[in-house]
């Protein structure tokens, strides 16, 4: 095994292995209850279908009904390691055999990082990018989750760098039809994962357009072999078949369901500030810096290259790196595209900066001290990760919650009236307590909790079977308030239905609320 | 062929002397420039490792200290114990920062004394007399978060320019308690809000209840009227042997999110049948707005108030209404 593919092994290796010990403490999202239910829906549709094949039409329709909001791949496989891992073999609850799904795509997001920071910059930026990536606590909660951002991210990012490989005469084993072909599988895959792939072309379209514009550079740098239409051939043609092979729900009316598919998602809110804002108070502030040291690196680049100062330098590359790691965010940021809910629907940007960071790193290391280059950058990786992997550790399991130093962390988060968490899972730190003392039968609120998180809790027997879901502190004994802000009424609610104001237990993160349960006097023991 | 020759002689052109120097910042300027511009990568390098290892080392002080910065359990039970103590009727609890709802947990919620008497604790933005009345407050216990991050002197400077006197800040741990004592406590001779019940109702479609709702994204108890029906009609609630003095002191607000608009409410005053004053709340801010009537004239200890609110539409979630007579 080569140093590249082993550092790309060890990162994907390391990282199943750390999410695995770490996600049964994480919470579950409203979302992730769904994915997890789907999952297992597309599950039994491929088993009766490949029993009854003629019947595939209405048992996609049966089973594929659920979530069909979105795309099924990720979903599937989240539903085919729970079937696995906890329906075959019993190693595992329910909600974490589906993780596995999602610790697969984290892995496979880790390796090809690992990859990629390898071509640019050597075993130090191999061993770098990931790190950058995953050390963020928003990105490593995510990666234990069985939801679709990271997928759809780590999809993204693996057809990124096979569009680059077929453009690119470092092609390795594959041809560049090979590399296109895989550009094209890819991008299905994505496509199949979750809609915000569909900005993928236009991107790689314009960073292709723009790598070709050269200034002053007088022919292209010796890697760039400009093998983009082949790929983007591939997409046209691979990315809609990928999309509805692996999506039984498009087997028959195929169009006026990727109609409403994409009808769906055009009806969210919007901030132009917001995705900027977001990421400058989540993501651990020196791992910020390097990634936006990155970014005027790259573009200190680009000027050179145009100037002909820099023959080397692959402005194709460069293109595709900058605007895969400013085009998702600014996208967010477009006043007329929809979105909610948090750093997710950026994702895709975030393993660029981390490549950009890496790469700013090792080339500080470089020239900073010619002699020594390796100790410069792992001295300065070290200073970047080590607060940024406290931050993971002390926020853990409350990764939804995490806010950075430029915050003022969890605390400064509250005190500028920032989201304290998102959709549910922090009420897994409760539970504990709930089980000791609600009275046997208590009907609980859950709140933003959904019923099915509620069930999939008690399946995996972290949650008392005898509890009941209430609808409303009106005919709740117990209520569990989750911070938003948006939904305070409900807190204030249930002070005026159980007469008083004070919780019996809560969870909190570094003093600040993120849970507080409310109970009727003789509903708590 | 030669030029010829110059009568005047050659001229020369001395260049201008340098500025005096004397403390030698402007060599030092000159030196900076040519060494830093054009920036050369390896400046641009440096720059970077000056960055990350700067944040690295802020972030590595900044969650080494925060431990130290926020009170323990502790330190909250010490303050719980200090406040059942001390508090007596009419106080009430404030934070500060208003997040730190840790202490609904732990701070006592009614008074120990073995009456019914509440004390409570308000996480208010603000405490400046325009935002908030206190109303019934003559105390306040101010417990704090100096150090926290985010944490801010502006509450304390809020309650300490409509204070009388102040005893504190007593540091408990990392937590500060201080005790104002009000200058001019608002204190009504008469809650509309608790005497719903001796009211009589009349409200063809409409749910007329004493409840704590949210009023831009903040507790309001108030009296919560909610038309839920297609085409509302009024609502009057008549309140009898009301004490008047020299006036009502009234806010009201719709209750909820209102962002995406709600139709205006209208709240008409009158006293024995007359129409003294009058409120609106519409999705416009202030969500909650005040208003007060000067019944000065008209003061008496036994009136009959009568409050009708008039929706303009539908309105499920309701309109929240707090009234009290001043003496």
């Amino acid at each position: 095994m080569t140093l590249r593919n082993g550092i790309a092994m060890t990162w994907a290796a390391g990282l199943l292995l750390v999410a695995a010990a770490t996600a049964p403490a994480v919470g579950i999202s409203r979302d992730e209850s769904v994915y997890v239910e789907a999952g297992a829906s597309y599950v039994r549709f491929w088993r009766e279908a490949l029993r009854s094949p003629g019947r595939a039409l209405e048992l996609a329709d049966r089973h594929y009904e659920w979530n069909h909001e979105h795309p099924g791949l990720a979903k599937g496989i989240f539903g085919a390691t729970r079937t696995l891992l906890s329906d075959v073999l019993g190693w595992t609850g329910e909600v974490q055999g589906s993780r596995y799904g999602a610790f697969l795509f984290a892995a496979l997001l880790a390796f090809v990082l690992a990859l990629w920071g390898f071509d640019l910059a050597g075993p130090l930026g191999g061993a770098l990018a990931p790190a950058l990536f995953f050390l963020a606590p928003r990105h490593f909660h995510h990666a234990r989750s069985a939801v679709l951002d990271l997928p759809v991210s780590a999809l993204w990012l693996a057809t990124t760098y096979a569009f680059w490989r077929s453009t690119s005469a470092s092609r390795g084993r594959l041809s560049t039809a090979g590399w296109a072909i895989a550009t094209g599988l890819l991008f299905g895959a994505a496509l199949a994962t979750k809609h915000n792939a569909f900005f993928l072309p236009p991107v790689l379209l314009a960073a292709w357009l723009l790598g070709s514009i050269r200034g002053r550079q007088r022919e292209a740098a010796g890697q760039d072999e400009g093998g983009g239409p082949w790929a983007f051939a591939a997409m046209a043609v691979l990315g809609p078949l990928v999309l509805v092979a692996s999506w039984p729900w498009l087997w028959h009316h195929t169009l006026p369901r990727i109609r409403d598919w994409l009808g769906y998602h055009l009806h969210h809110e919007n901030y132009v500030s917001y995705p900027f804002v977001i990421t400058a108070l989540t993501v651990p502030a020196a791992i910020l810096v390097a990634m936006l040291g990155g970014v005027a690196h790259t573009g200190g680049r680009i000027v050179a290259a145009w100037r002909g100062r820099a023959t080397t330098v692959s402005l194709p590359t460069e293109w595709l790196l900058l605007l895969n790691a400013i085009v998702p965010i600014a996208l967010i940021a477009w006043p007329t595209v929809p979105h909610f809910g948090g750093v997710k629907h950026w994702m895709p940007a975030m393993p660029f900066l981390a490549l950009l960071g890496a790469r700013a790193l090792v080339t500080a290391g470089r020239l900073l001290s010619p002699a020594r280059p390796a100790l410069v950058t792992s001295l300065l990786a070290a200073l970047a990760l080590a607060p940024a992997a406290w931050q993971v550790a002390h926020a853990h399991p409350f990764g939804s919650a995490a806010w950075n130093e430029i915050a003022g962390g969890a605390p400064g988060a509250a005190s500028m009236g920032m989201q304290r968490q998102f959709w549910g899972d922090d009420l897994v730190a409760v539970l504990p307590a709930l089980n000791a003392h609600a009275m046997p039968g208590a009907r609980v609120w859950f709140q933003e909790a959904t019923t099915l998180a509620v069930k999939q809790h008690q399946r995996d027997g972290k949650l008392r079977p005898d509890l009941l879901v209430a609808s409303g502190p009106e005919d709740a004994d117990i209520s569990i308030w989750q911070y938003h802000q948006e939904f305070r009424d409900r807190e204030f609610r249930t002070w005026t239905e159980f007469r008083t104001a004070r919780p019996v237990a809560g969870a909190y993160l570094d003093e600040v609320p993120l849970v507080q349960v409310y109970a009727r006097p003789g509903a708590w023991r | 062929m030669s030029q010829p020759p110059d009568h005047h002689g050659p001229s020369y052109k001395l260049p201008s002397p340098p500025p005096p120097d004397p403390t030698g910042w402007y060599e030092l300027r000159r030196k900076a420039r040519t060494t830093f511009w054009p920036p050369r990568p390896v400046a641009w390098a440096g720059l970077l490792a000056l960055a990350v290892a700067a944040a690295g080392l802020h972030g590595l002080w900044f969650l080494g200290s925060l431990p130290g910065r926020l009170p323990s359990p502790t330190d909250w039970k010490a303050v719980a114990s200090l406040v059942a103590r001390e508090a007596r009727s009419g106080d009430a609890v404030v934070l500060s920062p208003a997040w730190a709802e840790r202490a609904r947990e732990i701070l006592p919620d009614r008074l120990p004394s073995g009456q019914d008497v509440t004390l409570p604790l308000l996480a208010f933005p603000s405490y400046a007399e325009a935002d908030e009345d206190l109303s019934g407050v003559k105390r306040v216990w101010l417990v704090s978060l100096p150090g926290a991050p985010g944490a801010s002197p502006r509450i304390a400077r809020q309650l300490a320019s409509r204070s009388e006197t102040s005893e504190g800040p007593l540091q408990v741990g990392r937590l500060d308690l201080t005790r104002y004592d009000l200058r001019s406590p608002l204190l009504p001779v008469h809650s509309f809000t608790d005497r719903l019940a001796s009211a009589s109702i009349r409200s063809p479609g409409a749910r007329v209840i004493r409840e704590t709702r949210e009023v831009d994204l903040l507790p309001r108890t108030c009296i919560v009227v909610s038309f839920p029906g297609p085409r509302p009609e009024p609502a009057t609630l008549a309140f009898p042997a009301v004490p008047l003095g020299r006036a009502l002191r009234g806010h009201l607000g719709l209750v909820g999110d209102v962002s995406a608009g709600a139709p205006p409410v209208s709240l008409l005053v009158k006293v024995d049948g007359l129409e003294v004053g009058r409120g609106e709340a519409t999705a416009a801010r202030p969500l909650w707005s005040a208003f007060q009537i000067d019944t000065g004239r008209i003061s008496g200890p036994s009136r009959q108030v009568t409050l009708e609110v008039v929706p303009s539409g539908p309105l499920p979630r309701g309109v929240c209404i707090d009234l009290v007579s001043l003496p």
